[in-house]
């Protein structure tokens, strides 16, 4: 129990100095994510900056694609940091989920590599199989396709591996199957069409289909564990909420997908469905919020790791507000039809993502580190606390400064362009040189830049938080004591 | 586990949530399986909703207001074929495909959006062959195809913002037309809304816009 | 059939969207802390975010042409009716879930009566 505060790599099991790995290169795209948002972000006031080198089009990818790809990793690593402790035997196939780290991370600075240097290719099958397959989100091109999916594969052979030879804990199964729907519906992603209808139908599957559904899931099981370290809520209620959430989720996200459905070809019948279901999507979110501040209640907020429950709390509303209260206002087909593709969608999609799981990732950075100090104080008066106080407020209000931003240019956006102008292009930059777009476009900037600080903050709390520490962390009175 | 120690409430335990979640999770999934069924049916192309491809390559397409359902529909009109050339419905996909090809090797999508989906940075381009920026219906395909080879010259407006050069060859620019001719036959329930077409009426060759340095398209389109 | 909303109303559809989903948590948060905490004065408080709700309902419904169709009418009524019962759903929950153990007297407390 010596040396508090110093790394204890040593005390860590398998799974855990394997989710290290995970999280370092989470935080390494979190940062890159964050510089091409930036240099896109400032095309839009400079369009002249960068032009024919680094063009909008390279930032972009590289902005979302490092999104994805850090809070996959983020969740990859969380996982492999419960597995042995949920499961309770040491990790099945240790060697073969190294290698596959090395692997994934070799494919990933490979693409971007290609992303940066070849940006481009002929319009033929190989520069979609070897550059850039140009669908948002999952450009990947088709060999880091097949990558992605061996080294998902091994990563579940992990997992499920595990669980099976030590014990099945609800959380476990509920990952499991989760999983199993992860990898499944990345394969709707993955084939050639020249129908863009039929396209964009099966891109849905694995946008909407992650996000609002299986991504959800995963971060409820990360969440469960989480809730039970941080306050050591009982199990039995943890994994009882965990099944109520799928069951909302699930029941509300998976026909939710009929939200995309409106305007690209597919039947009018999706209007309803689509609309129906997106009523009941924020049922889940105000669920969890509420239970939330129930538990929160129950405990008094007493918890062993204050950085880790203050993100887990922020992640309750970040998903509340950017999914649910953001999303509910533009889904009804009536309003989408003039909101669908503007800077109305990127607020919602920057609230939504970042509320839900860039939040969800960084709470569990903060569980694993204080372990990694060899379980070190992480409560009320832990030394140094204000870095992560700082980091936390500034991220959070760099981030609505540019929600709010890409709301009003939007809001303008769905008028001038899209119901007054008809959506073409003289409509487009009518919309575009309009004082309140382009204000919105500078303050989204500013936003930008409150964000990168707050970044630049949380990744040296990180890499220093509890160093000079020498308390042990407090316990967590199991809940039998607390109640 | 101590499982049933106490008569837990049976609609708040363990157990049945754990049942729920299993059958809503089992019966959305196959409602959806149903659905896409029949939605990819209705999607395929050379279907009411999504043309063949070489119908809409050989005609017209138009996008005119339908009083019964309310909204803008494609309408496929009188021939007229692309870059005057019937095609089959072979060499029509093929040259739609090649085209989509082009889309995704040079990242249309990650400025501009297509069915509305990708980015913002650029206009939306469901219905850009039937945009006005390309002057008269005469001169569209050259001026598009014109543009496509070399965006980075034309100032479209007063943002300074450009396309970049994505070292689009010829081939693959008509090609590309042919995609987004055939994209703007897709009866996408009235996205964009208010869309006002290219006049298209006049079928006439009409007199040559001379030389067209660039598009069609002056920095007049700039102002809000 | 659809009617899209009105340039003239977008504000109001985008206000009361927002409102819908604020004032059902609102509503929900304060009727779970007036039976948490045995306060029984928020009680009123939480039914008046219900009425919010319902009048965001309403003018969302009203200004997205939402009655101009039988269809978007009962979804208008469903969600009257969903928003209304879901908190005192998931205040049951957060209760029951917490509740199976011997002593189970936390909760007593919790409950009013
Ligand atoms: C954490 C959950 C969610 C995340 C991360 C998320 C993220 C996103 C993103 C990134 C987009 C833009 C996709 C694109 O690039 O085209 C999007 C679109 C959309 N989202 Fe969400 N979303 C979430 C939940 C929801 C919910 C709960 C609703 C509805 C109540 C919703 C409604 C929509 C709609 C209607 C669109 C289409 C916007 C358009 O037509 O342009 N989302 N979402
Ligand atoms: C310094 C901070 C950031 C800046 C300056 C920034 C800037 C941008 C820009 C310029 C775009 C392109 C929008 C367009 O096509 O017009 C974009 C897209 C996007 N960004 Fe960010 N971003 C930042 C942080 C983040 C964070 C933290 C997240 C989520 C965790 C995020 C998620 C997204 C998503 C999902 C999109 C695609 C939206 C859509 O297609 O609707 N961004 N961002
Ligand atoms: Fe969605």
């Amino acid at each position: 129990m010596a040396a508090i505060g110093l790394p204890k790599t040593a005390e860590m099991n398998g799974g855990q100095k394997l989710a290290m790995k995970y999280f370092t290169v989470a935080i390494a795209l979190f940062g890159a994510q964050v510089l091409f948002g930036m240099l896109a972000g400032l095309q839009y006031l400079n369009p002249d900056f960068l032009f024919g080198i680094l063009d909008f089009s390279v930032n972009r990818t590289l902005h979302v694609n490092a999104m994805v790809v850090w809070l996959l990793f983020g969740f990859i690593g969380s996982v492999y940091w419960l597995l042995e402790d949920e499961a309770g035997v040491p990790i099945v196939g240790l060697g073969l989920a190294n290698l596959i780290f090395w692997v994934f991370t070799l494919a990933v600075v490979v693409v971007v590599l290609v992303y940066l240097l070849v940006q481009v290719g002929p319009g033929e099958q190989s520069s979609i199989w070897l550059i850039n397959e140009g669908r948002e989100y999952i450009e990947a091109p088709r060999w880091a396709d097949i990558g992605i999916v061996v080294c998902v594969l091994a990563f579940f052979y992990n997992v499920a591996a595990t669980f099976m030879k030590g014990k099945f804990t609800n959380i476990g199964g509920v990952l499991v199957m989760d999983l199993v729907a992860l990898a499944g519906i990345y394969l709707a992603g993955m084939y050639y069409t020249p129908n863009i209808s039929m396209d964009q139908h099966w891109w849905w599957w694995v946008i909407h289909l992650w996000v609002e559904a299986t991504w959800e899931v995963l971060v409820g099981c990360l969440m469960a564990y989480g809730l039970i370290k941080t306050m050591g809520v009982r199990r039995k209620i943890v994994e009882t909420w965990l099944y109520i959430e799928v069951a909302l989720m699930f029941g509300s996200g998976i026909l939710g997908l009929g939200h995309h459905y409106f305007w690209i070809g597919t039947p009018e019948y999706w209007f309803t469905i689509g609309g129906f279901f997106s009523a009941l999507e924020p049922i889940p979110l105000v669920a969890m919020v509420v239970h939330a501040v129930f538990d929160a209640g129950h405990h008094k907020l007493k918890s062993t790791n204050n950085p880790a429950l203050a993100w887990i709390i922020a992640q309750a509303f970040g998903n509340f507000f950017g999914a649910g209260v953001w999303g509910f206002m533009h889904t009804l087909p009536q309003i989408n039809l003039y909101t669908h593709g503007t800077q109305w969608t990127a607020s919602h999609g920057h609230l939504a993502f970042f509320g839900a799981y860039a939040t969800m990732v960084i709470a569990f950075l903060y569980i694993a580190l204080q372990k990694w100090r060899g379980n070190v104080y992480m409560s009320g008066e832990l030394i140094g606390a204000w870095k992560w106080k700082w980091a936390i407020f500034l991220l959070h209000a760099g981030m609505i400064t540019m929600v709010m931003a890409m709301l009003i240019s939007g809001y303008e956006q769905s008028q001038i362009e899209r119901a007054i102008g008809g959506s073409d292009w003289m409509a487009y930059f009518a919309g575009q040189s309009h004082r309140w777009f382009m204000q919105g476009m500078f303050w989204r900037q500013i936003g930008g830049w409150v964000f990168t600080a707050g970044f630049v903050l949380l990744a040296w709390d990180l890499m220093t938080i509890g160093k000079r520490e020498t308390r042990p962390a407090l316990t967590v009175a199991a809940e039998t004591a607390a109640a | 586990m101590s499982e049933t120690h106490t008569q837990a409430l049976w609609w708040a335990s363990e157990s049945f949530w754990r049942k729920m979640a299993i059958w809503v999770t089992a019966g959305s999934f196959v409602v959806l399986i149903f659905l896409t069924f029949d939605t990819v049916k209705q999607i395929t192309a050379g279907t009411k909703r999504v043309p063949a491809y070489a119908n809409a390559l050989n005609h017209r397409i138009d996008y005119v207001f339908d009083e019964q359902r309310n909204f803008q529909v494609p309408v496929i009109g009188v021939e007229e074929p692309l870059f005057g050339k019937i095609l089959t419905e072979e060499e029509a996909e093929a040259l739609v495909s090649h085209g989509k090809l082009t889309t995704q090797a040079k990242n249309c999508m990650a400025c501009h959006t297509l069915l509305g989906n990708g980015s913002y940075y650029a206009p939306d381009l469901t219905k850009s062959w039937l945009d006005q920026t390309w002057g008269s219906s005469a001169a569209r395909e050259q001026a598009m195809v014109d543009f496509l080879m070399h965006p980075e010259l034309a100032a479209h407006n007063s943002l300074g913002r450009r396309m970049p050069n994505l070292g689009i060859t010829e081939d693959e620019a008509r090609a590309t037309v042919a995609f987004l001719k055939w994209m703007s036959s897709i009866d996408t329930n009235g996205f964009p809304a208010n869309f006002k077409p290219i006049d298209q009426t006049d079928a006439a060759p009409v007199a040559a816009p001379a030389a067209v340095p660039a598009p069609a398209v002056e920095p007049a389109s700039a102002q809000p | 059939m659809l009617e899209p909303v009105k340039l003239a109303d977008f504000f109001t559809v985008f206000f009361s969207a927002a409102s819908v989903i604020m004032f059902g948590a609102t509503y929900a948060l304060l009727f779970a802390w007036s039976r948490i905490g045995n306060r029984p004065r928020l009680m009123p408080l939480a039914y008046a975010a219900y009425v919010g709700l319902f009048a965001s309902v309403i003018v969302l419904a009203l200004a997205a042409n939402l009655f101009n169709n039988t269809f978007w009418s009962v979804i208008v009524l469903l969600m009257l009716a969903g928003y209304l019962l879901a908190p005192h759903a998931i205040w049951h929950l957060c209760v029951g879930t917490h509740a199976d153990k011997h002593d189970s007297a936390p909760i007593k407390v919790f409950q009013q009566r």
